[in-house]
């Protein structure tokens, strides 16, 4: 039988697509339903923030940093005191310690919630998305409370934090957390067990820990081939290791060990805040900081665990009140990069599928 | 009334031709109320589902939400894209909707099937109209000239060609044991012994034709060609104003025809004790609609390849075992 | 094999759910005393330090003062472009007196850019119907 000749259709998936999470391009040539190249275009929500931290004194560059990874604001903000504050050796006061903990944990809750909603409506399935957003949105009203914003939150000052708890809100997220426990469960008897989700997600996207690591992956995408690294765990920040709690690694590294690393996640930022809102202690949110900051001159690297994986900070520092250059290592954005491994060969439903669990924000790769 | 109208058996008159438009009027009419709030209706029970309130705003409760809707599509500018195969893309809306209006024709709502035409062949005719709406999907996806609405359609068509043999065999268990083609007679037969509605004897087929008629509806979970995350509106990315309405018209007309049949063959159609037989009807076929609309909120989406491996490896074996039961139960008692 | 089911009894279940959404704008939602939106400005607090001025991160605040008869600095002109306010609060921080804070206004949209410039009685009224004066959805004297 003679050999149809078939032509590669050539097609741009986004950057105004329901699916890229935002203003991904996607450049794919498929061979009917099969994808046979795949090239992922960035760019197109690039504000220049490394840049524009030049001109900004440290403190200016927080609200810069919430419009990172918007999904995560809090984690953003943790990255930046966190490392302006180890190159200034300055001490937080307990206090604020364990609000940032909880804070940093319940975004992780939030910013997991939004992936498991928005990959279950790639997917297909509207209502787990109605219901991850609902309960999201309890943190954010709870954010909100605490920093007066529910998506940029500009939380963290170097130094402590900007405002104390309000009245009865650590009590306030002990009870959210009991209360997650049940929507947890019942996301999984709707979603884990599902056998249309298992089928679509099992055996799909696969990669080992050795390409992982060649491709600079880190967090959930690096933990789900089995790889043990958690900066939490690994190289302690902040008061983590007070906190007990498991690092949550997946077997094959399939878009399956995403979605349960995404799920075991939540269980185990749980458990965090949960120490950290039964441990907290009096005294002040805000520890003795000079009126104006200036990092000592030299270059500091320093990194905390984001929820998508290591958001890590390099600062240069001539000694001045501006950094002299300030890089961020933005875990979507290296994550990105395994996307066009990951697809070729496979089927145009596939590309969604794993995109979604490749789990960017735009915000954050194009920063 | 009932004898004017009874114009099955009559010659083709004036009076008789007459009758039978202003039936076909009505029954039009009929369908449109009854889409609109079909529409309502899942948009409603799927908001309920998902903790939203769903449609409130216009008119009470939202009640005219749709009509809303539908007059935005028809007052918009009917937009043909400068590339688009312009002929083929102006019909493939009216080829995909004139026959699942022609499919209501056969459908029995009530004992005194004032409107129905109680054809012989009706559910042959039946399987053969709706098969047609899959050539305006098809031309519309392929008109349109836009690579999404390519792939859509050509899903669509492997899709439709798939899921027609296992819907068509399921059927075909209940044709057997009533003995009959026509829809009218099934319906008759499940009041005789041993009453009871072929959804009993026939369970096997009865959940091969609700997963077929999914897959034939274009629902989630087997919304392929219209997959929004994917295909961003599948084959009718392309469409705006009222063809774009043709389209949706077409599918919900659909849902409805479908449940139709599906209480007609499986449920025993208008009969029912107590109430009056349009309403079973009713009672029966908002079932059936609630049921799609609930799997549509609970499902996530299947993959094409997976999609065809169902089809040709589990429900059409599945459906042949079913109807060599029935046949050979049939032929022992 | 029927974990499906599961997953149909679930939503099933959700039908009497309790709705977890606002019929905005018929009901306003409750932001708190936090609540980080719109400026108001109350101009005889403002000392024309220009802190506020010099810590926003985007320079979205410009103003301007004179000295009056008593040697005090007045403030003449305080505009605030909303196109480019981030709203991060960093001014409400920095400012001595407290003439500079934030209110629970958050609907900025607008036909018109011209209209994101927002001058000193704009941000005065806003103060005044934040503090229950002036009426909401009154417009009084500035706008611009």
């Amino acid at each position: 039988m003679a050999e149809i000749r078939t032509e590669e259709l050539l097609m741009n998936i986004g950057p105004q697509h329901p699916s890229t999470h935002g203003v991904l391009r996607v450049v794919v040539k498929v061979d009917g339903e099969i994808i046979r190249d795949v090239e992922p275009v960035v760019g197109y929500l690039h504000r220049g923030t490394e840049k524009l931290a030049e001109d900004l004194q440290y403190t200016q560059i927080i609200p810069y940093t919430d419009r990172m990874d918007y999904l995560a604001s809090m984690i953003n903000n943790h990255a930046i005191v966190n490392a302006v504050e180890r190159a200034m050796d300055l001490q937080v006061p307990e206090r604020a310690e364990h609000l940032r903990v909880i804070v940093v944990e319940l975004n992780r809750i939030a910013s997991h919630l939004v992936f498991l909603g928005t990959y279950l409506l790639d997917l297909g399935a509207m209502s787990p998305f109605l219901y991850a957003f609902a309960n999201r949105e309890k943190i954010i009203d709870m954010f909100n409370r605490i920093s007066g914003a529910r998506l940029t939150f500009n939380y963290m000052r170097v130094g402590g934090v900007k405002w104390d708890a309000p009245e009865g809100w650590v009590q306030d997220v002990l009870d959210f957390i009991a209360h997650l426990r049940k929507e947890m469960n019942m996301f999984h008897e709707l979603v884990s067990g599902n056998e249309i989700f298992l089928e679509r997600v099992k055996g799909v996207g696969i990669y080992d820990a050795d390409t992982a690591l060649n491709y600079g992956l880190s967090g959930i995408n690096l933990r789900a081939t089995g790889f043990n690294w958690d900066l939490r765990k690994n190289k302690p920040y902040s008061i983590y290791d007070r906190f007990d709690f498991n690092v949550i690694v997946g077997e094959k590294g399939d878009c399956y060990d995403r979605y349960v690393c995404h799920m075991s996640e939540i269980v185990e930022s749980m458990k965090i805040v949960e120490q950290a809102a039964q441990q907290i202690p009096d005294g002040p949110v805000m520890g003795k900081v000079p009126k104006i900051l200036r990092v000592p001159a030299g270059e500091y690297y320093s990194a905390v665990e984001g929820a998508r994986g290591e958001l890590g900070l390099y600062i240069v520092s001539e000694g001045k009140d501006k950094p002299y250059r300030m890089k961020w290592r933005r875990p979507s954005f290296v994550n990105l990069q395994i996307l066009p491994k990951l697809l070729e060969g496979q089927t145009m439903s596939n590309l969604i599928a794993v995109l979604g669990a490749v789990d960017i924000v735009l915000g954050e790769v194009d920063a | 009334m009932v004898e004017f109208f009874s114009w099955l058996d009559k010659p083709l008159e004036l009076s008789t031709f007459l009758n039978m438009v202003i039936g076909a009027v009505i029954v039009l009419a009929f369908i449109l109320g009854v889409v609109t709030y079909t529409i309502y209706f899942e948009r409603k029970v799927i908001g309920w589902m998902q903790w939203r309130v769903g449609p409130n705003r216009v008119g009470p409760l939202g009640l005219f939400q749709t009509v809303a809707d539908v007059l935005k599509l028809l007052i918009k500018e009917d937009v043909v894209p400068a590339k688009a195969d312009r002929t083929i893309f102006l019909i493939a809306p009216i080829i995909t909707f004139f026959p699942s209006f022609m499919v209501l024709a056969i459908i029995p709502f009530t004992a005194t099937h004032i409107f129905t035409a109680a054809s012989n062949v009706g559910v042959l005719y039946y399987i053969a109209l709706s098969a047609m709406s899959i050539l305006g999907v098809v031309l519309g996806g392929w008109a349109s000239n836009n690579k999404y609405s390519l792939i859509g359609g050509m899903r669509s068509a492997a899709q439709m060609i798939s899921y027609e043999v296992p819907l068509a065999m399921s059927m075909l268990g209940v044709v057997l044991l009533a003995g009959s083609l026509n829809l009218v007679e099934i319906v008759e037969q499940q009041k005789q012994f041993p009453y009871v509605w072929y959804i009993v004897p026939q369970a096997l087929g009865f959940i091969i034709f609700l997963i077929s008629a999914i897959a034939e509806l274009n629902r989630t979970p087997f919304d392929l060609p219209e997959a929004e995350s994917e295909l961003v509106g599948g084959y009718f990315t392309e469409y705006t104003g009222f063809r774009f309405a043709f389209f949706m018209l077409a599918e919900y007309v659909y849902v409805f025809a479908m449940s139709a049949l599906g209480t007609t063959l499986f449920l025993g159609g208008w009969e029912g004790p107590f109430l009056p037989g349009w309403l079973w009807f009713a009672i029966k076929v908002s079932a059936c609609i609630f049921f799609f609309f609930w799997v549509r909120a609970t499902m996530p989406r299947i993959r094409t390849d997976q999609l065809l491996v169902f089809s040709w490896k589990v429900l059409i074996p599945l459906s042949l075992l079913n109807l060599v039961i029935t046949a050979v139960v049939k032929y022992l008692i | 094999m029927f974990g499906f089911l599961k997953g149909l009894k679930v939503t099933f279940a959700q039908l009497t759910h309790k709705k977890v959404t606002l019929m905005y704008p018929d009901e306003m939602p409750d932001f708190g005393e936090r609540f980080r939106g719109v400026h108001k400005f109350s101009p005889e607090k403002c000392i024309v330090c220009n802190q506020c001025a010099r810590v926003c991160p985007t320079s979205c605040i410009s103003l301007s003062g004179s000295r009056g008869g008593d040697k005090k600095l007045h403030i003449d002109t305080y505009d605030i472009n909303f196109e480019i306010c981030i709203l991060c609060d960093l001014c409400t921080e920095v400012c001595p007196t407290e003439a500079i804070q934030m209110t629970d206004t958050f609907e900025l949209a607008t036909y018109n850019r011209v209209d994101l410039y927002k001058n000193i009685f704009w941000l005065d009224d806003n103060r005044k119907k934040d503090e229950g004066i002036l009426e909401h959805g009154a417009s009084a004297g500035g706008d611009k």
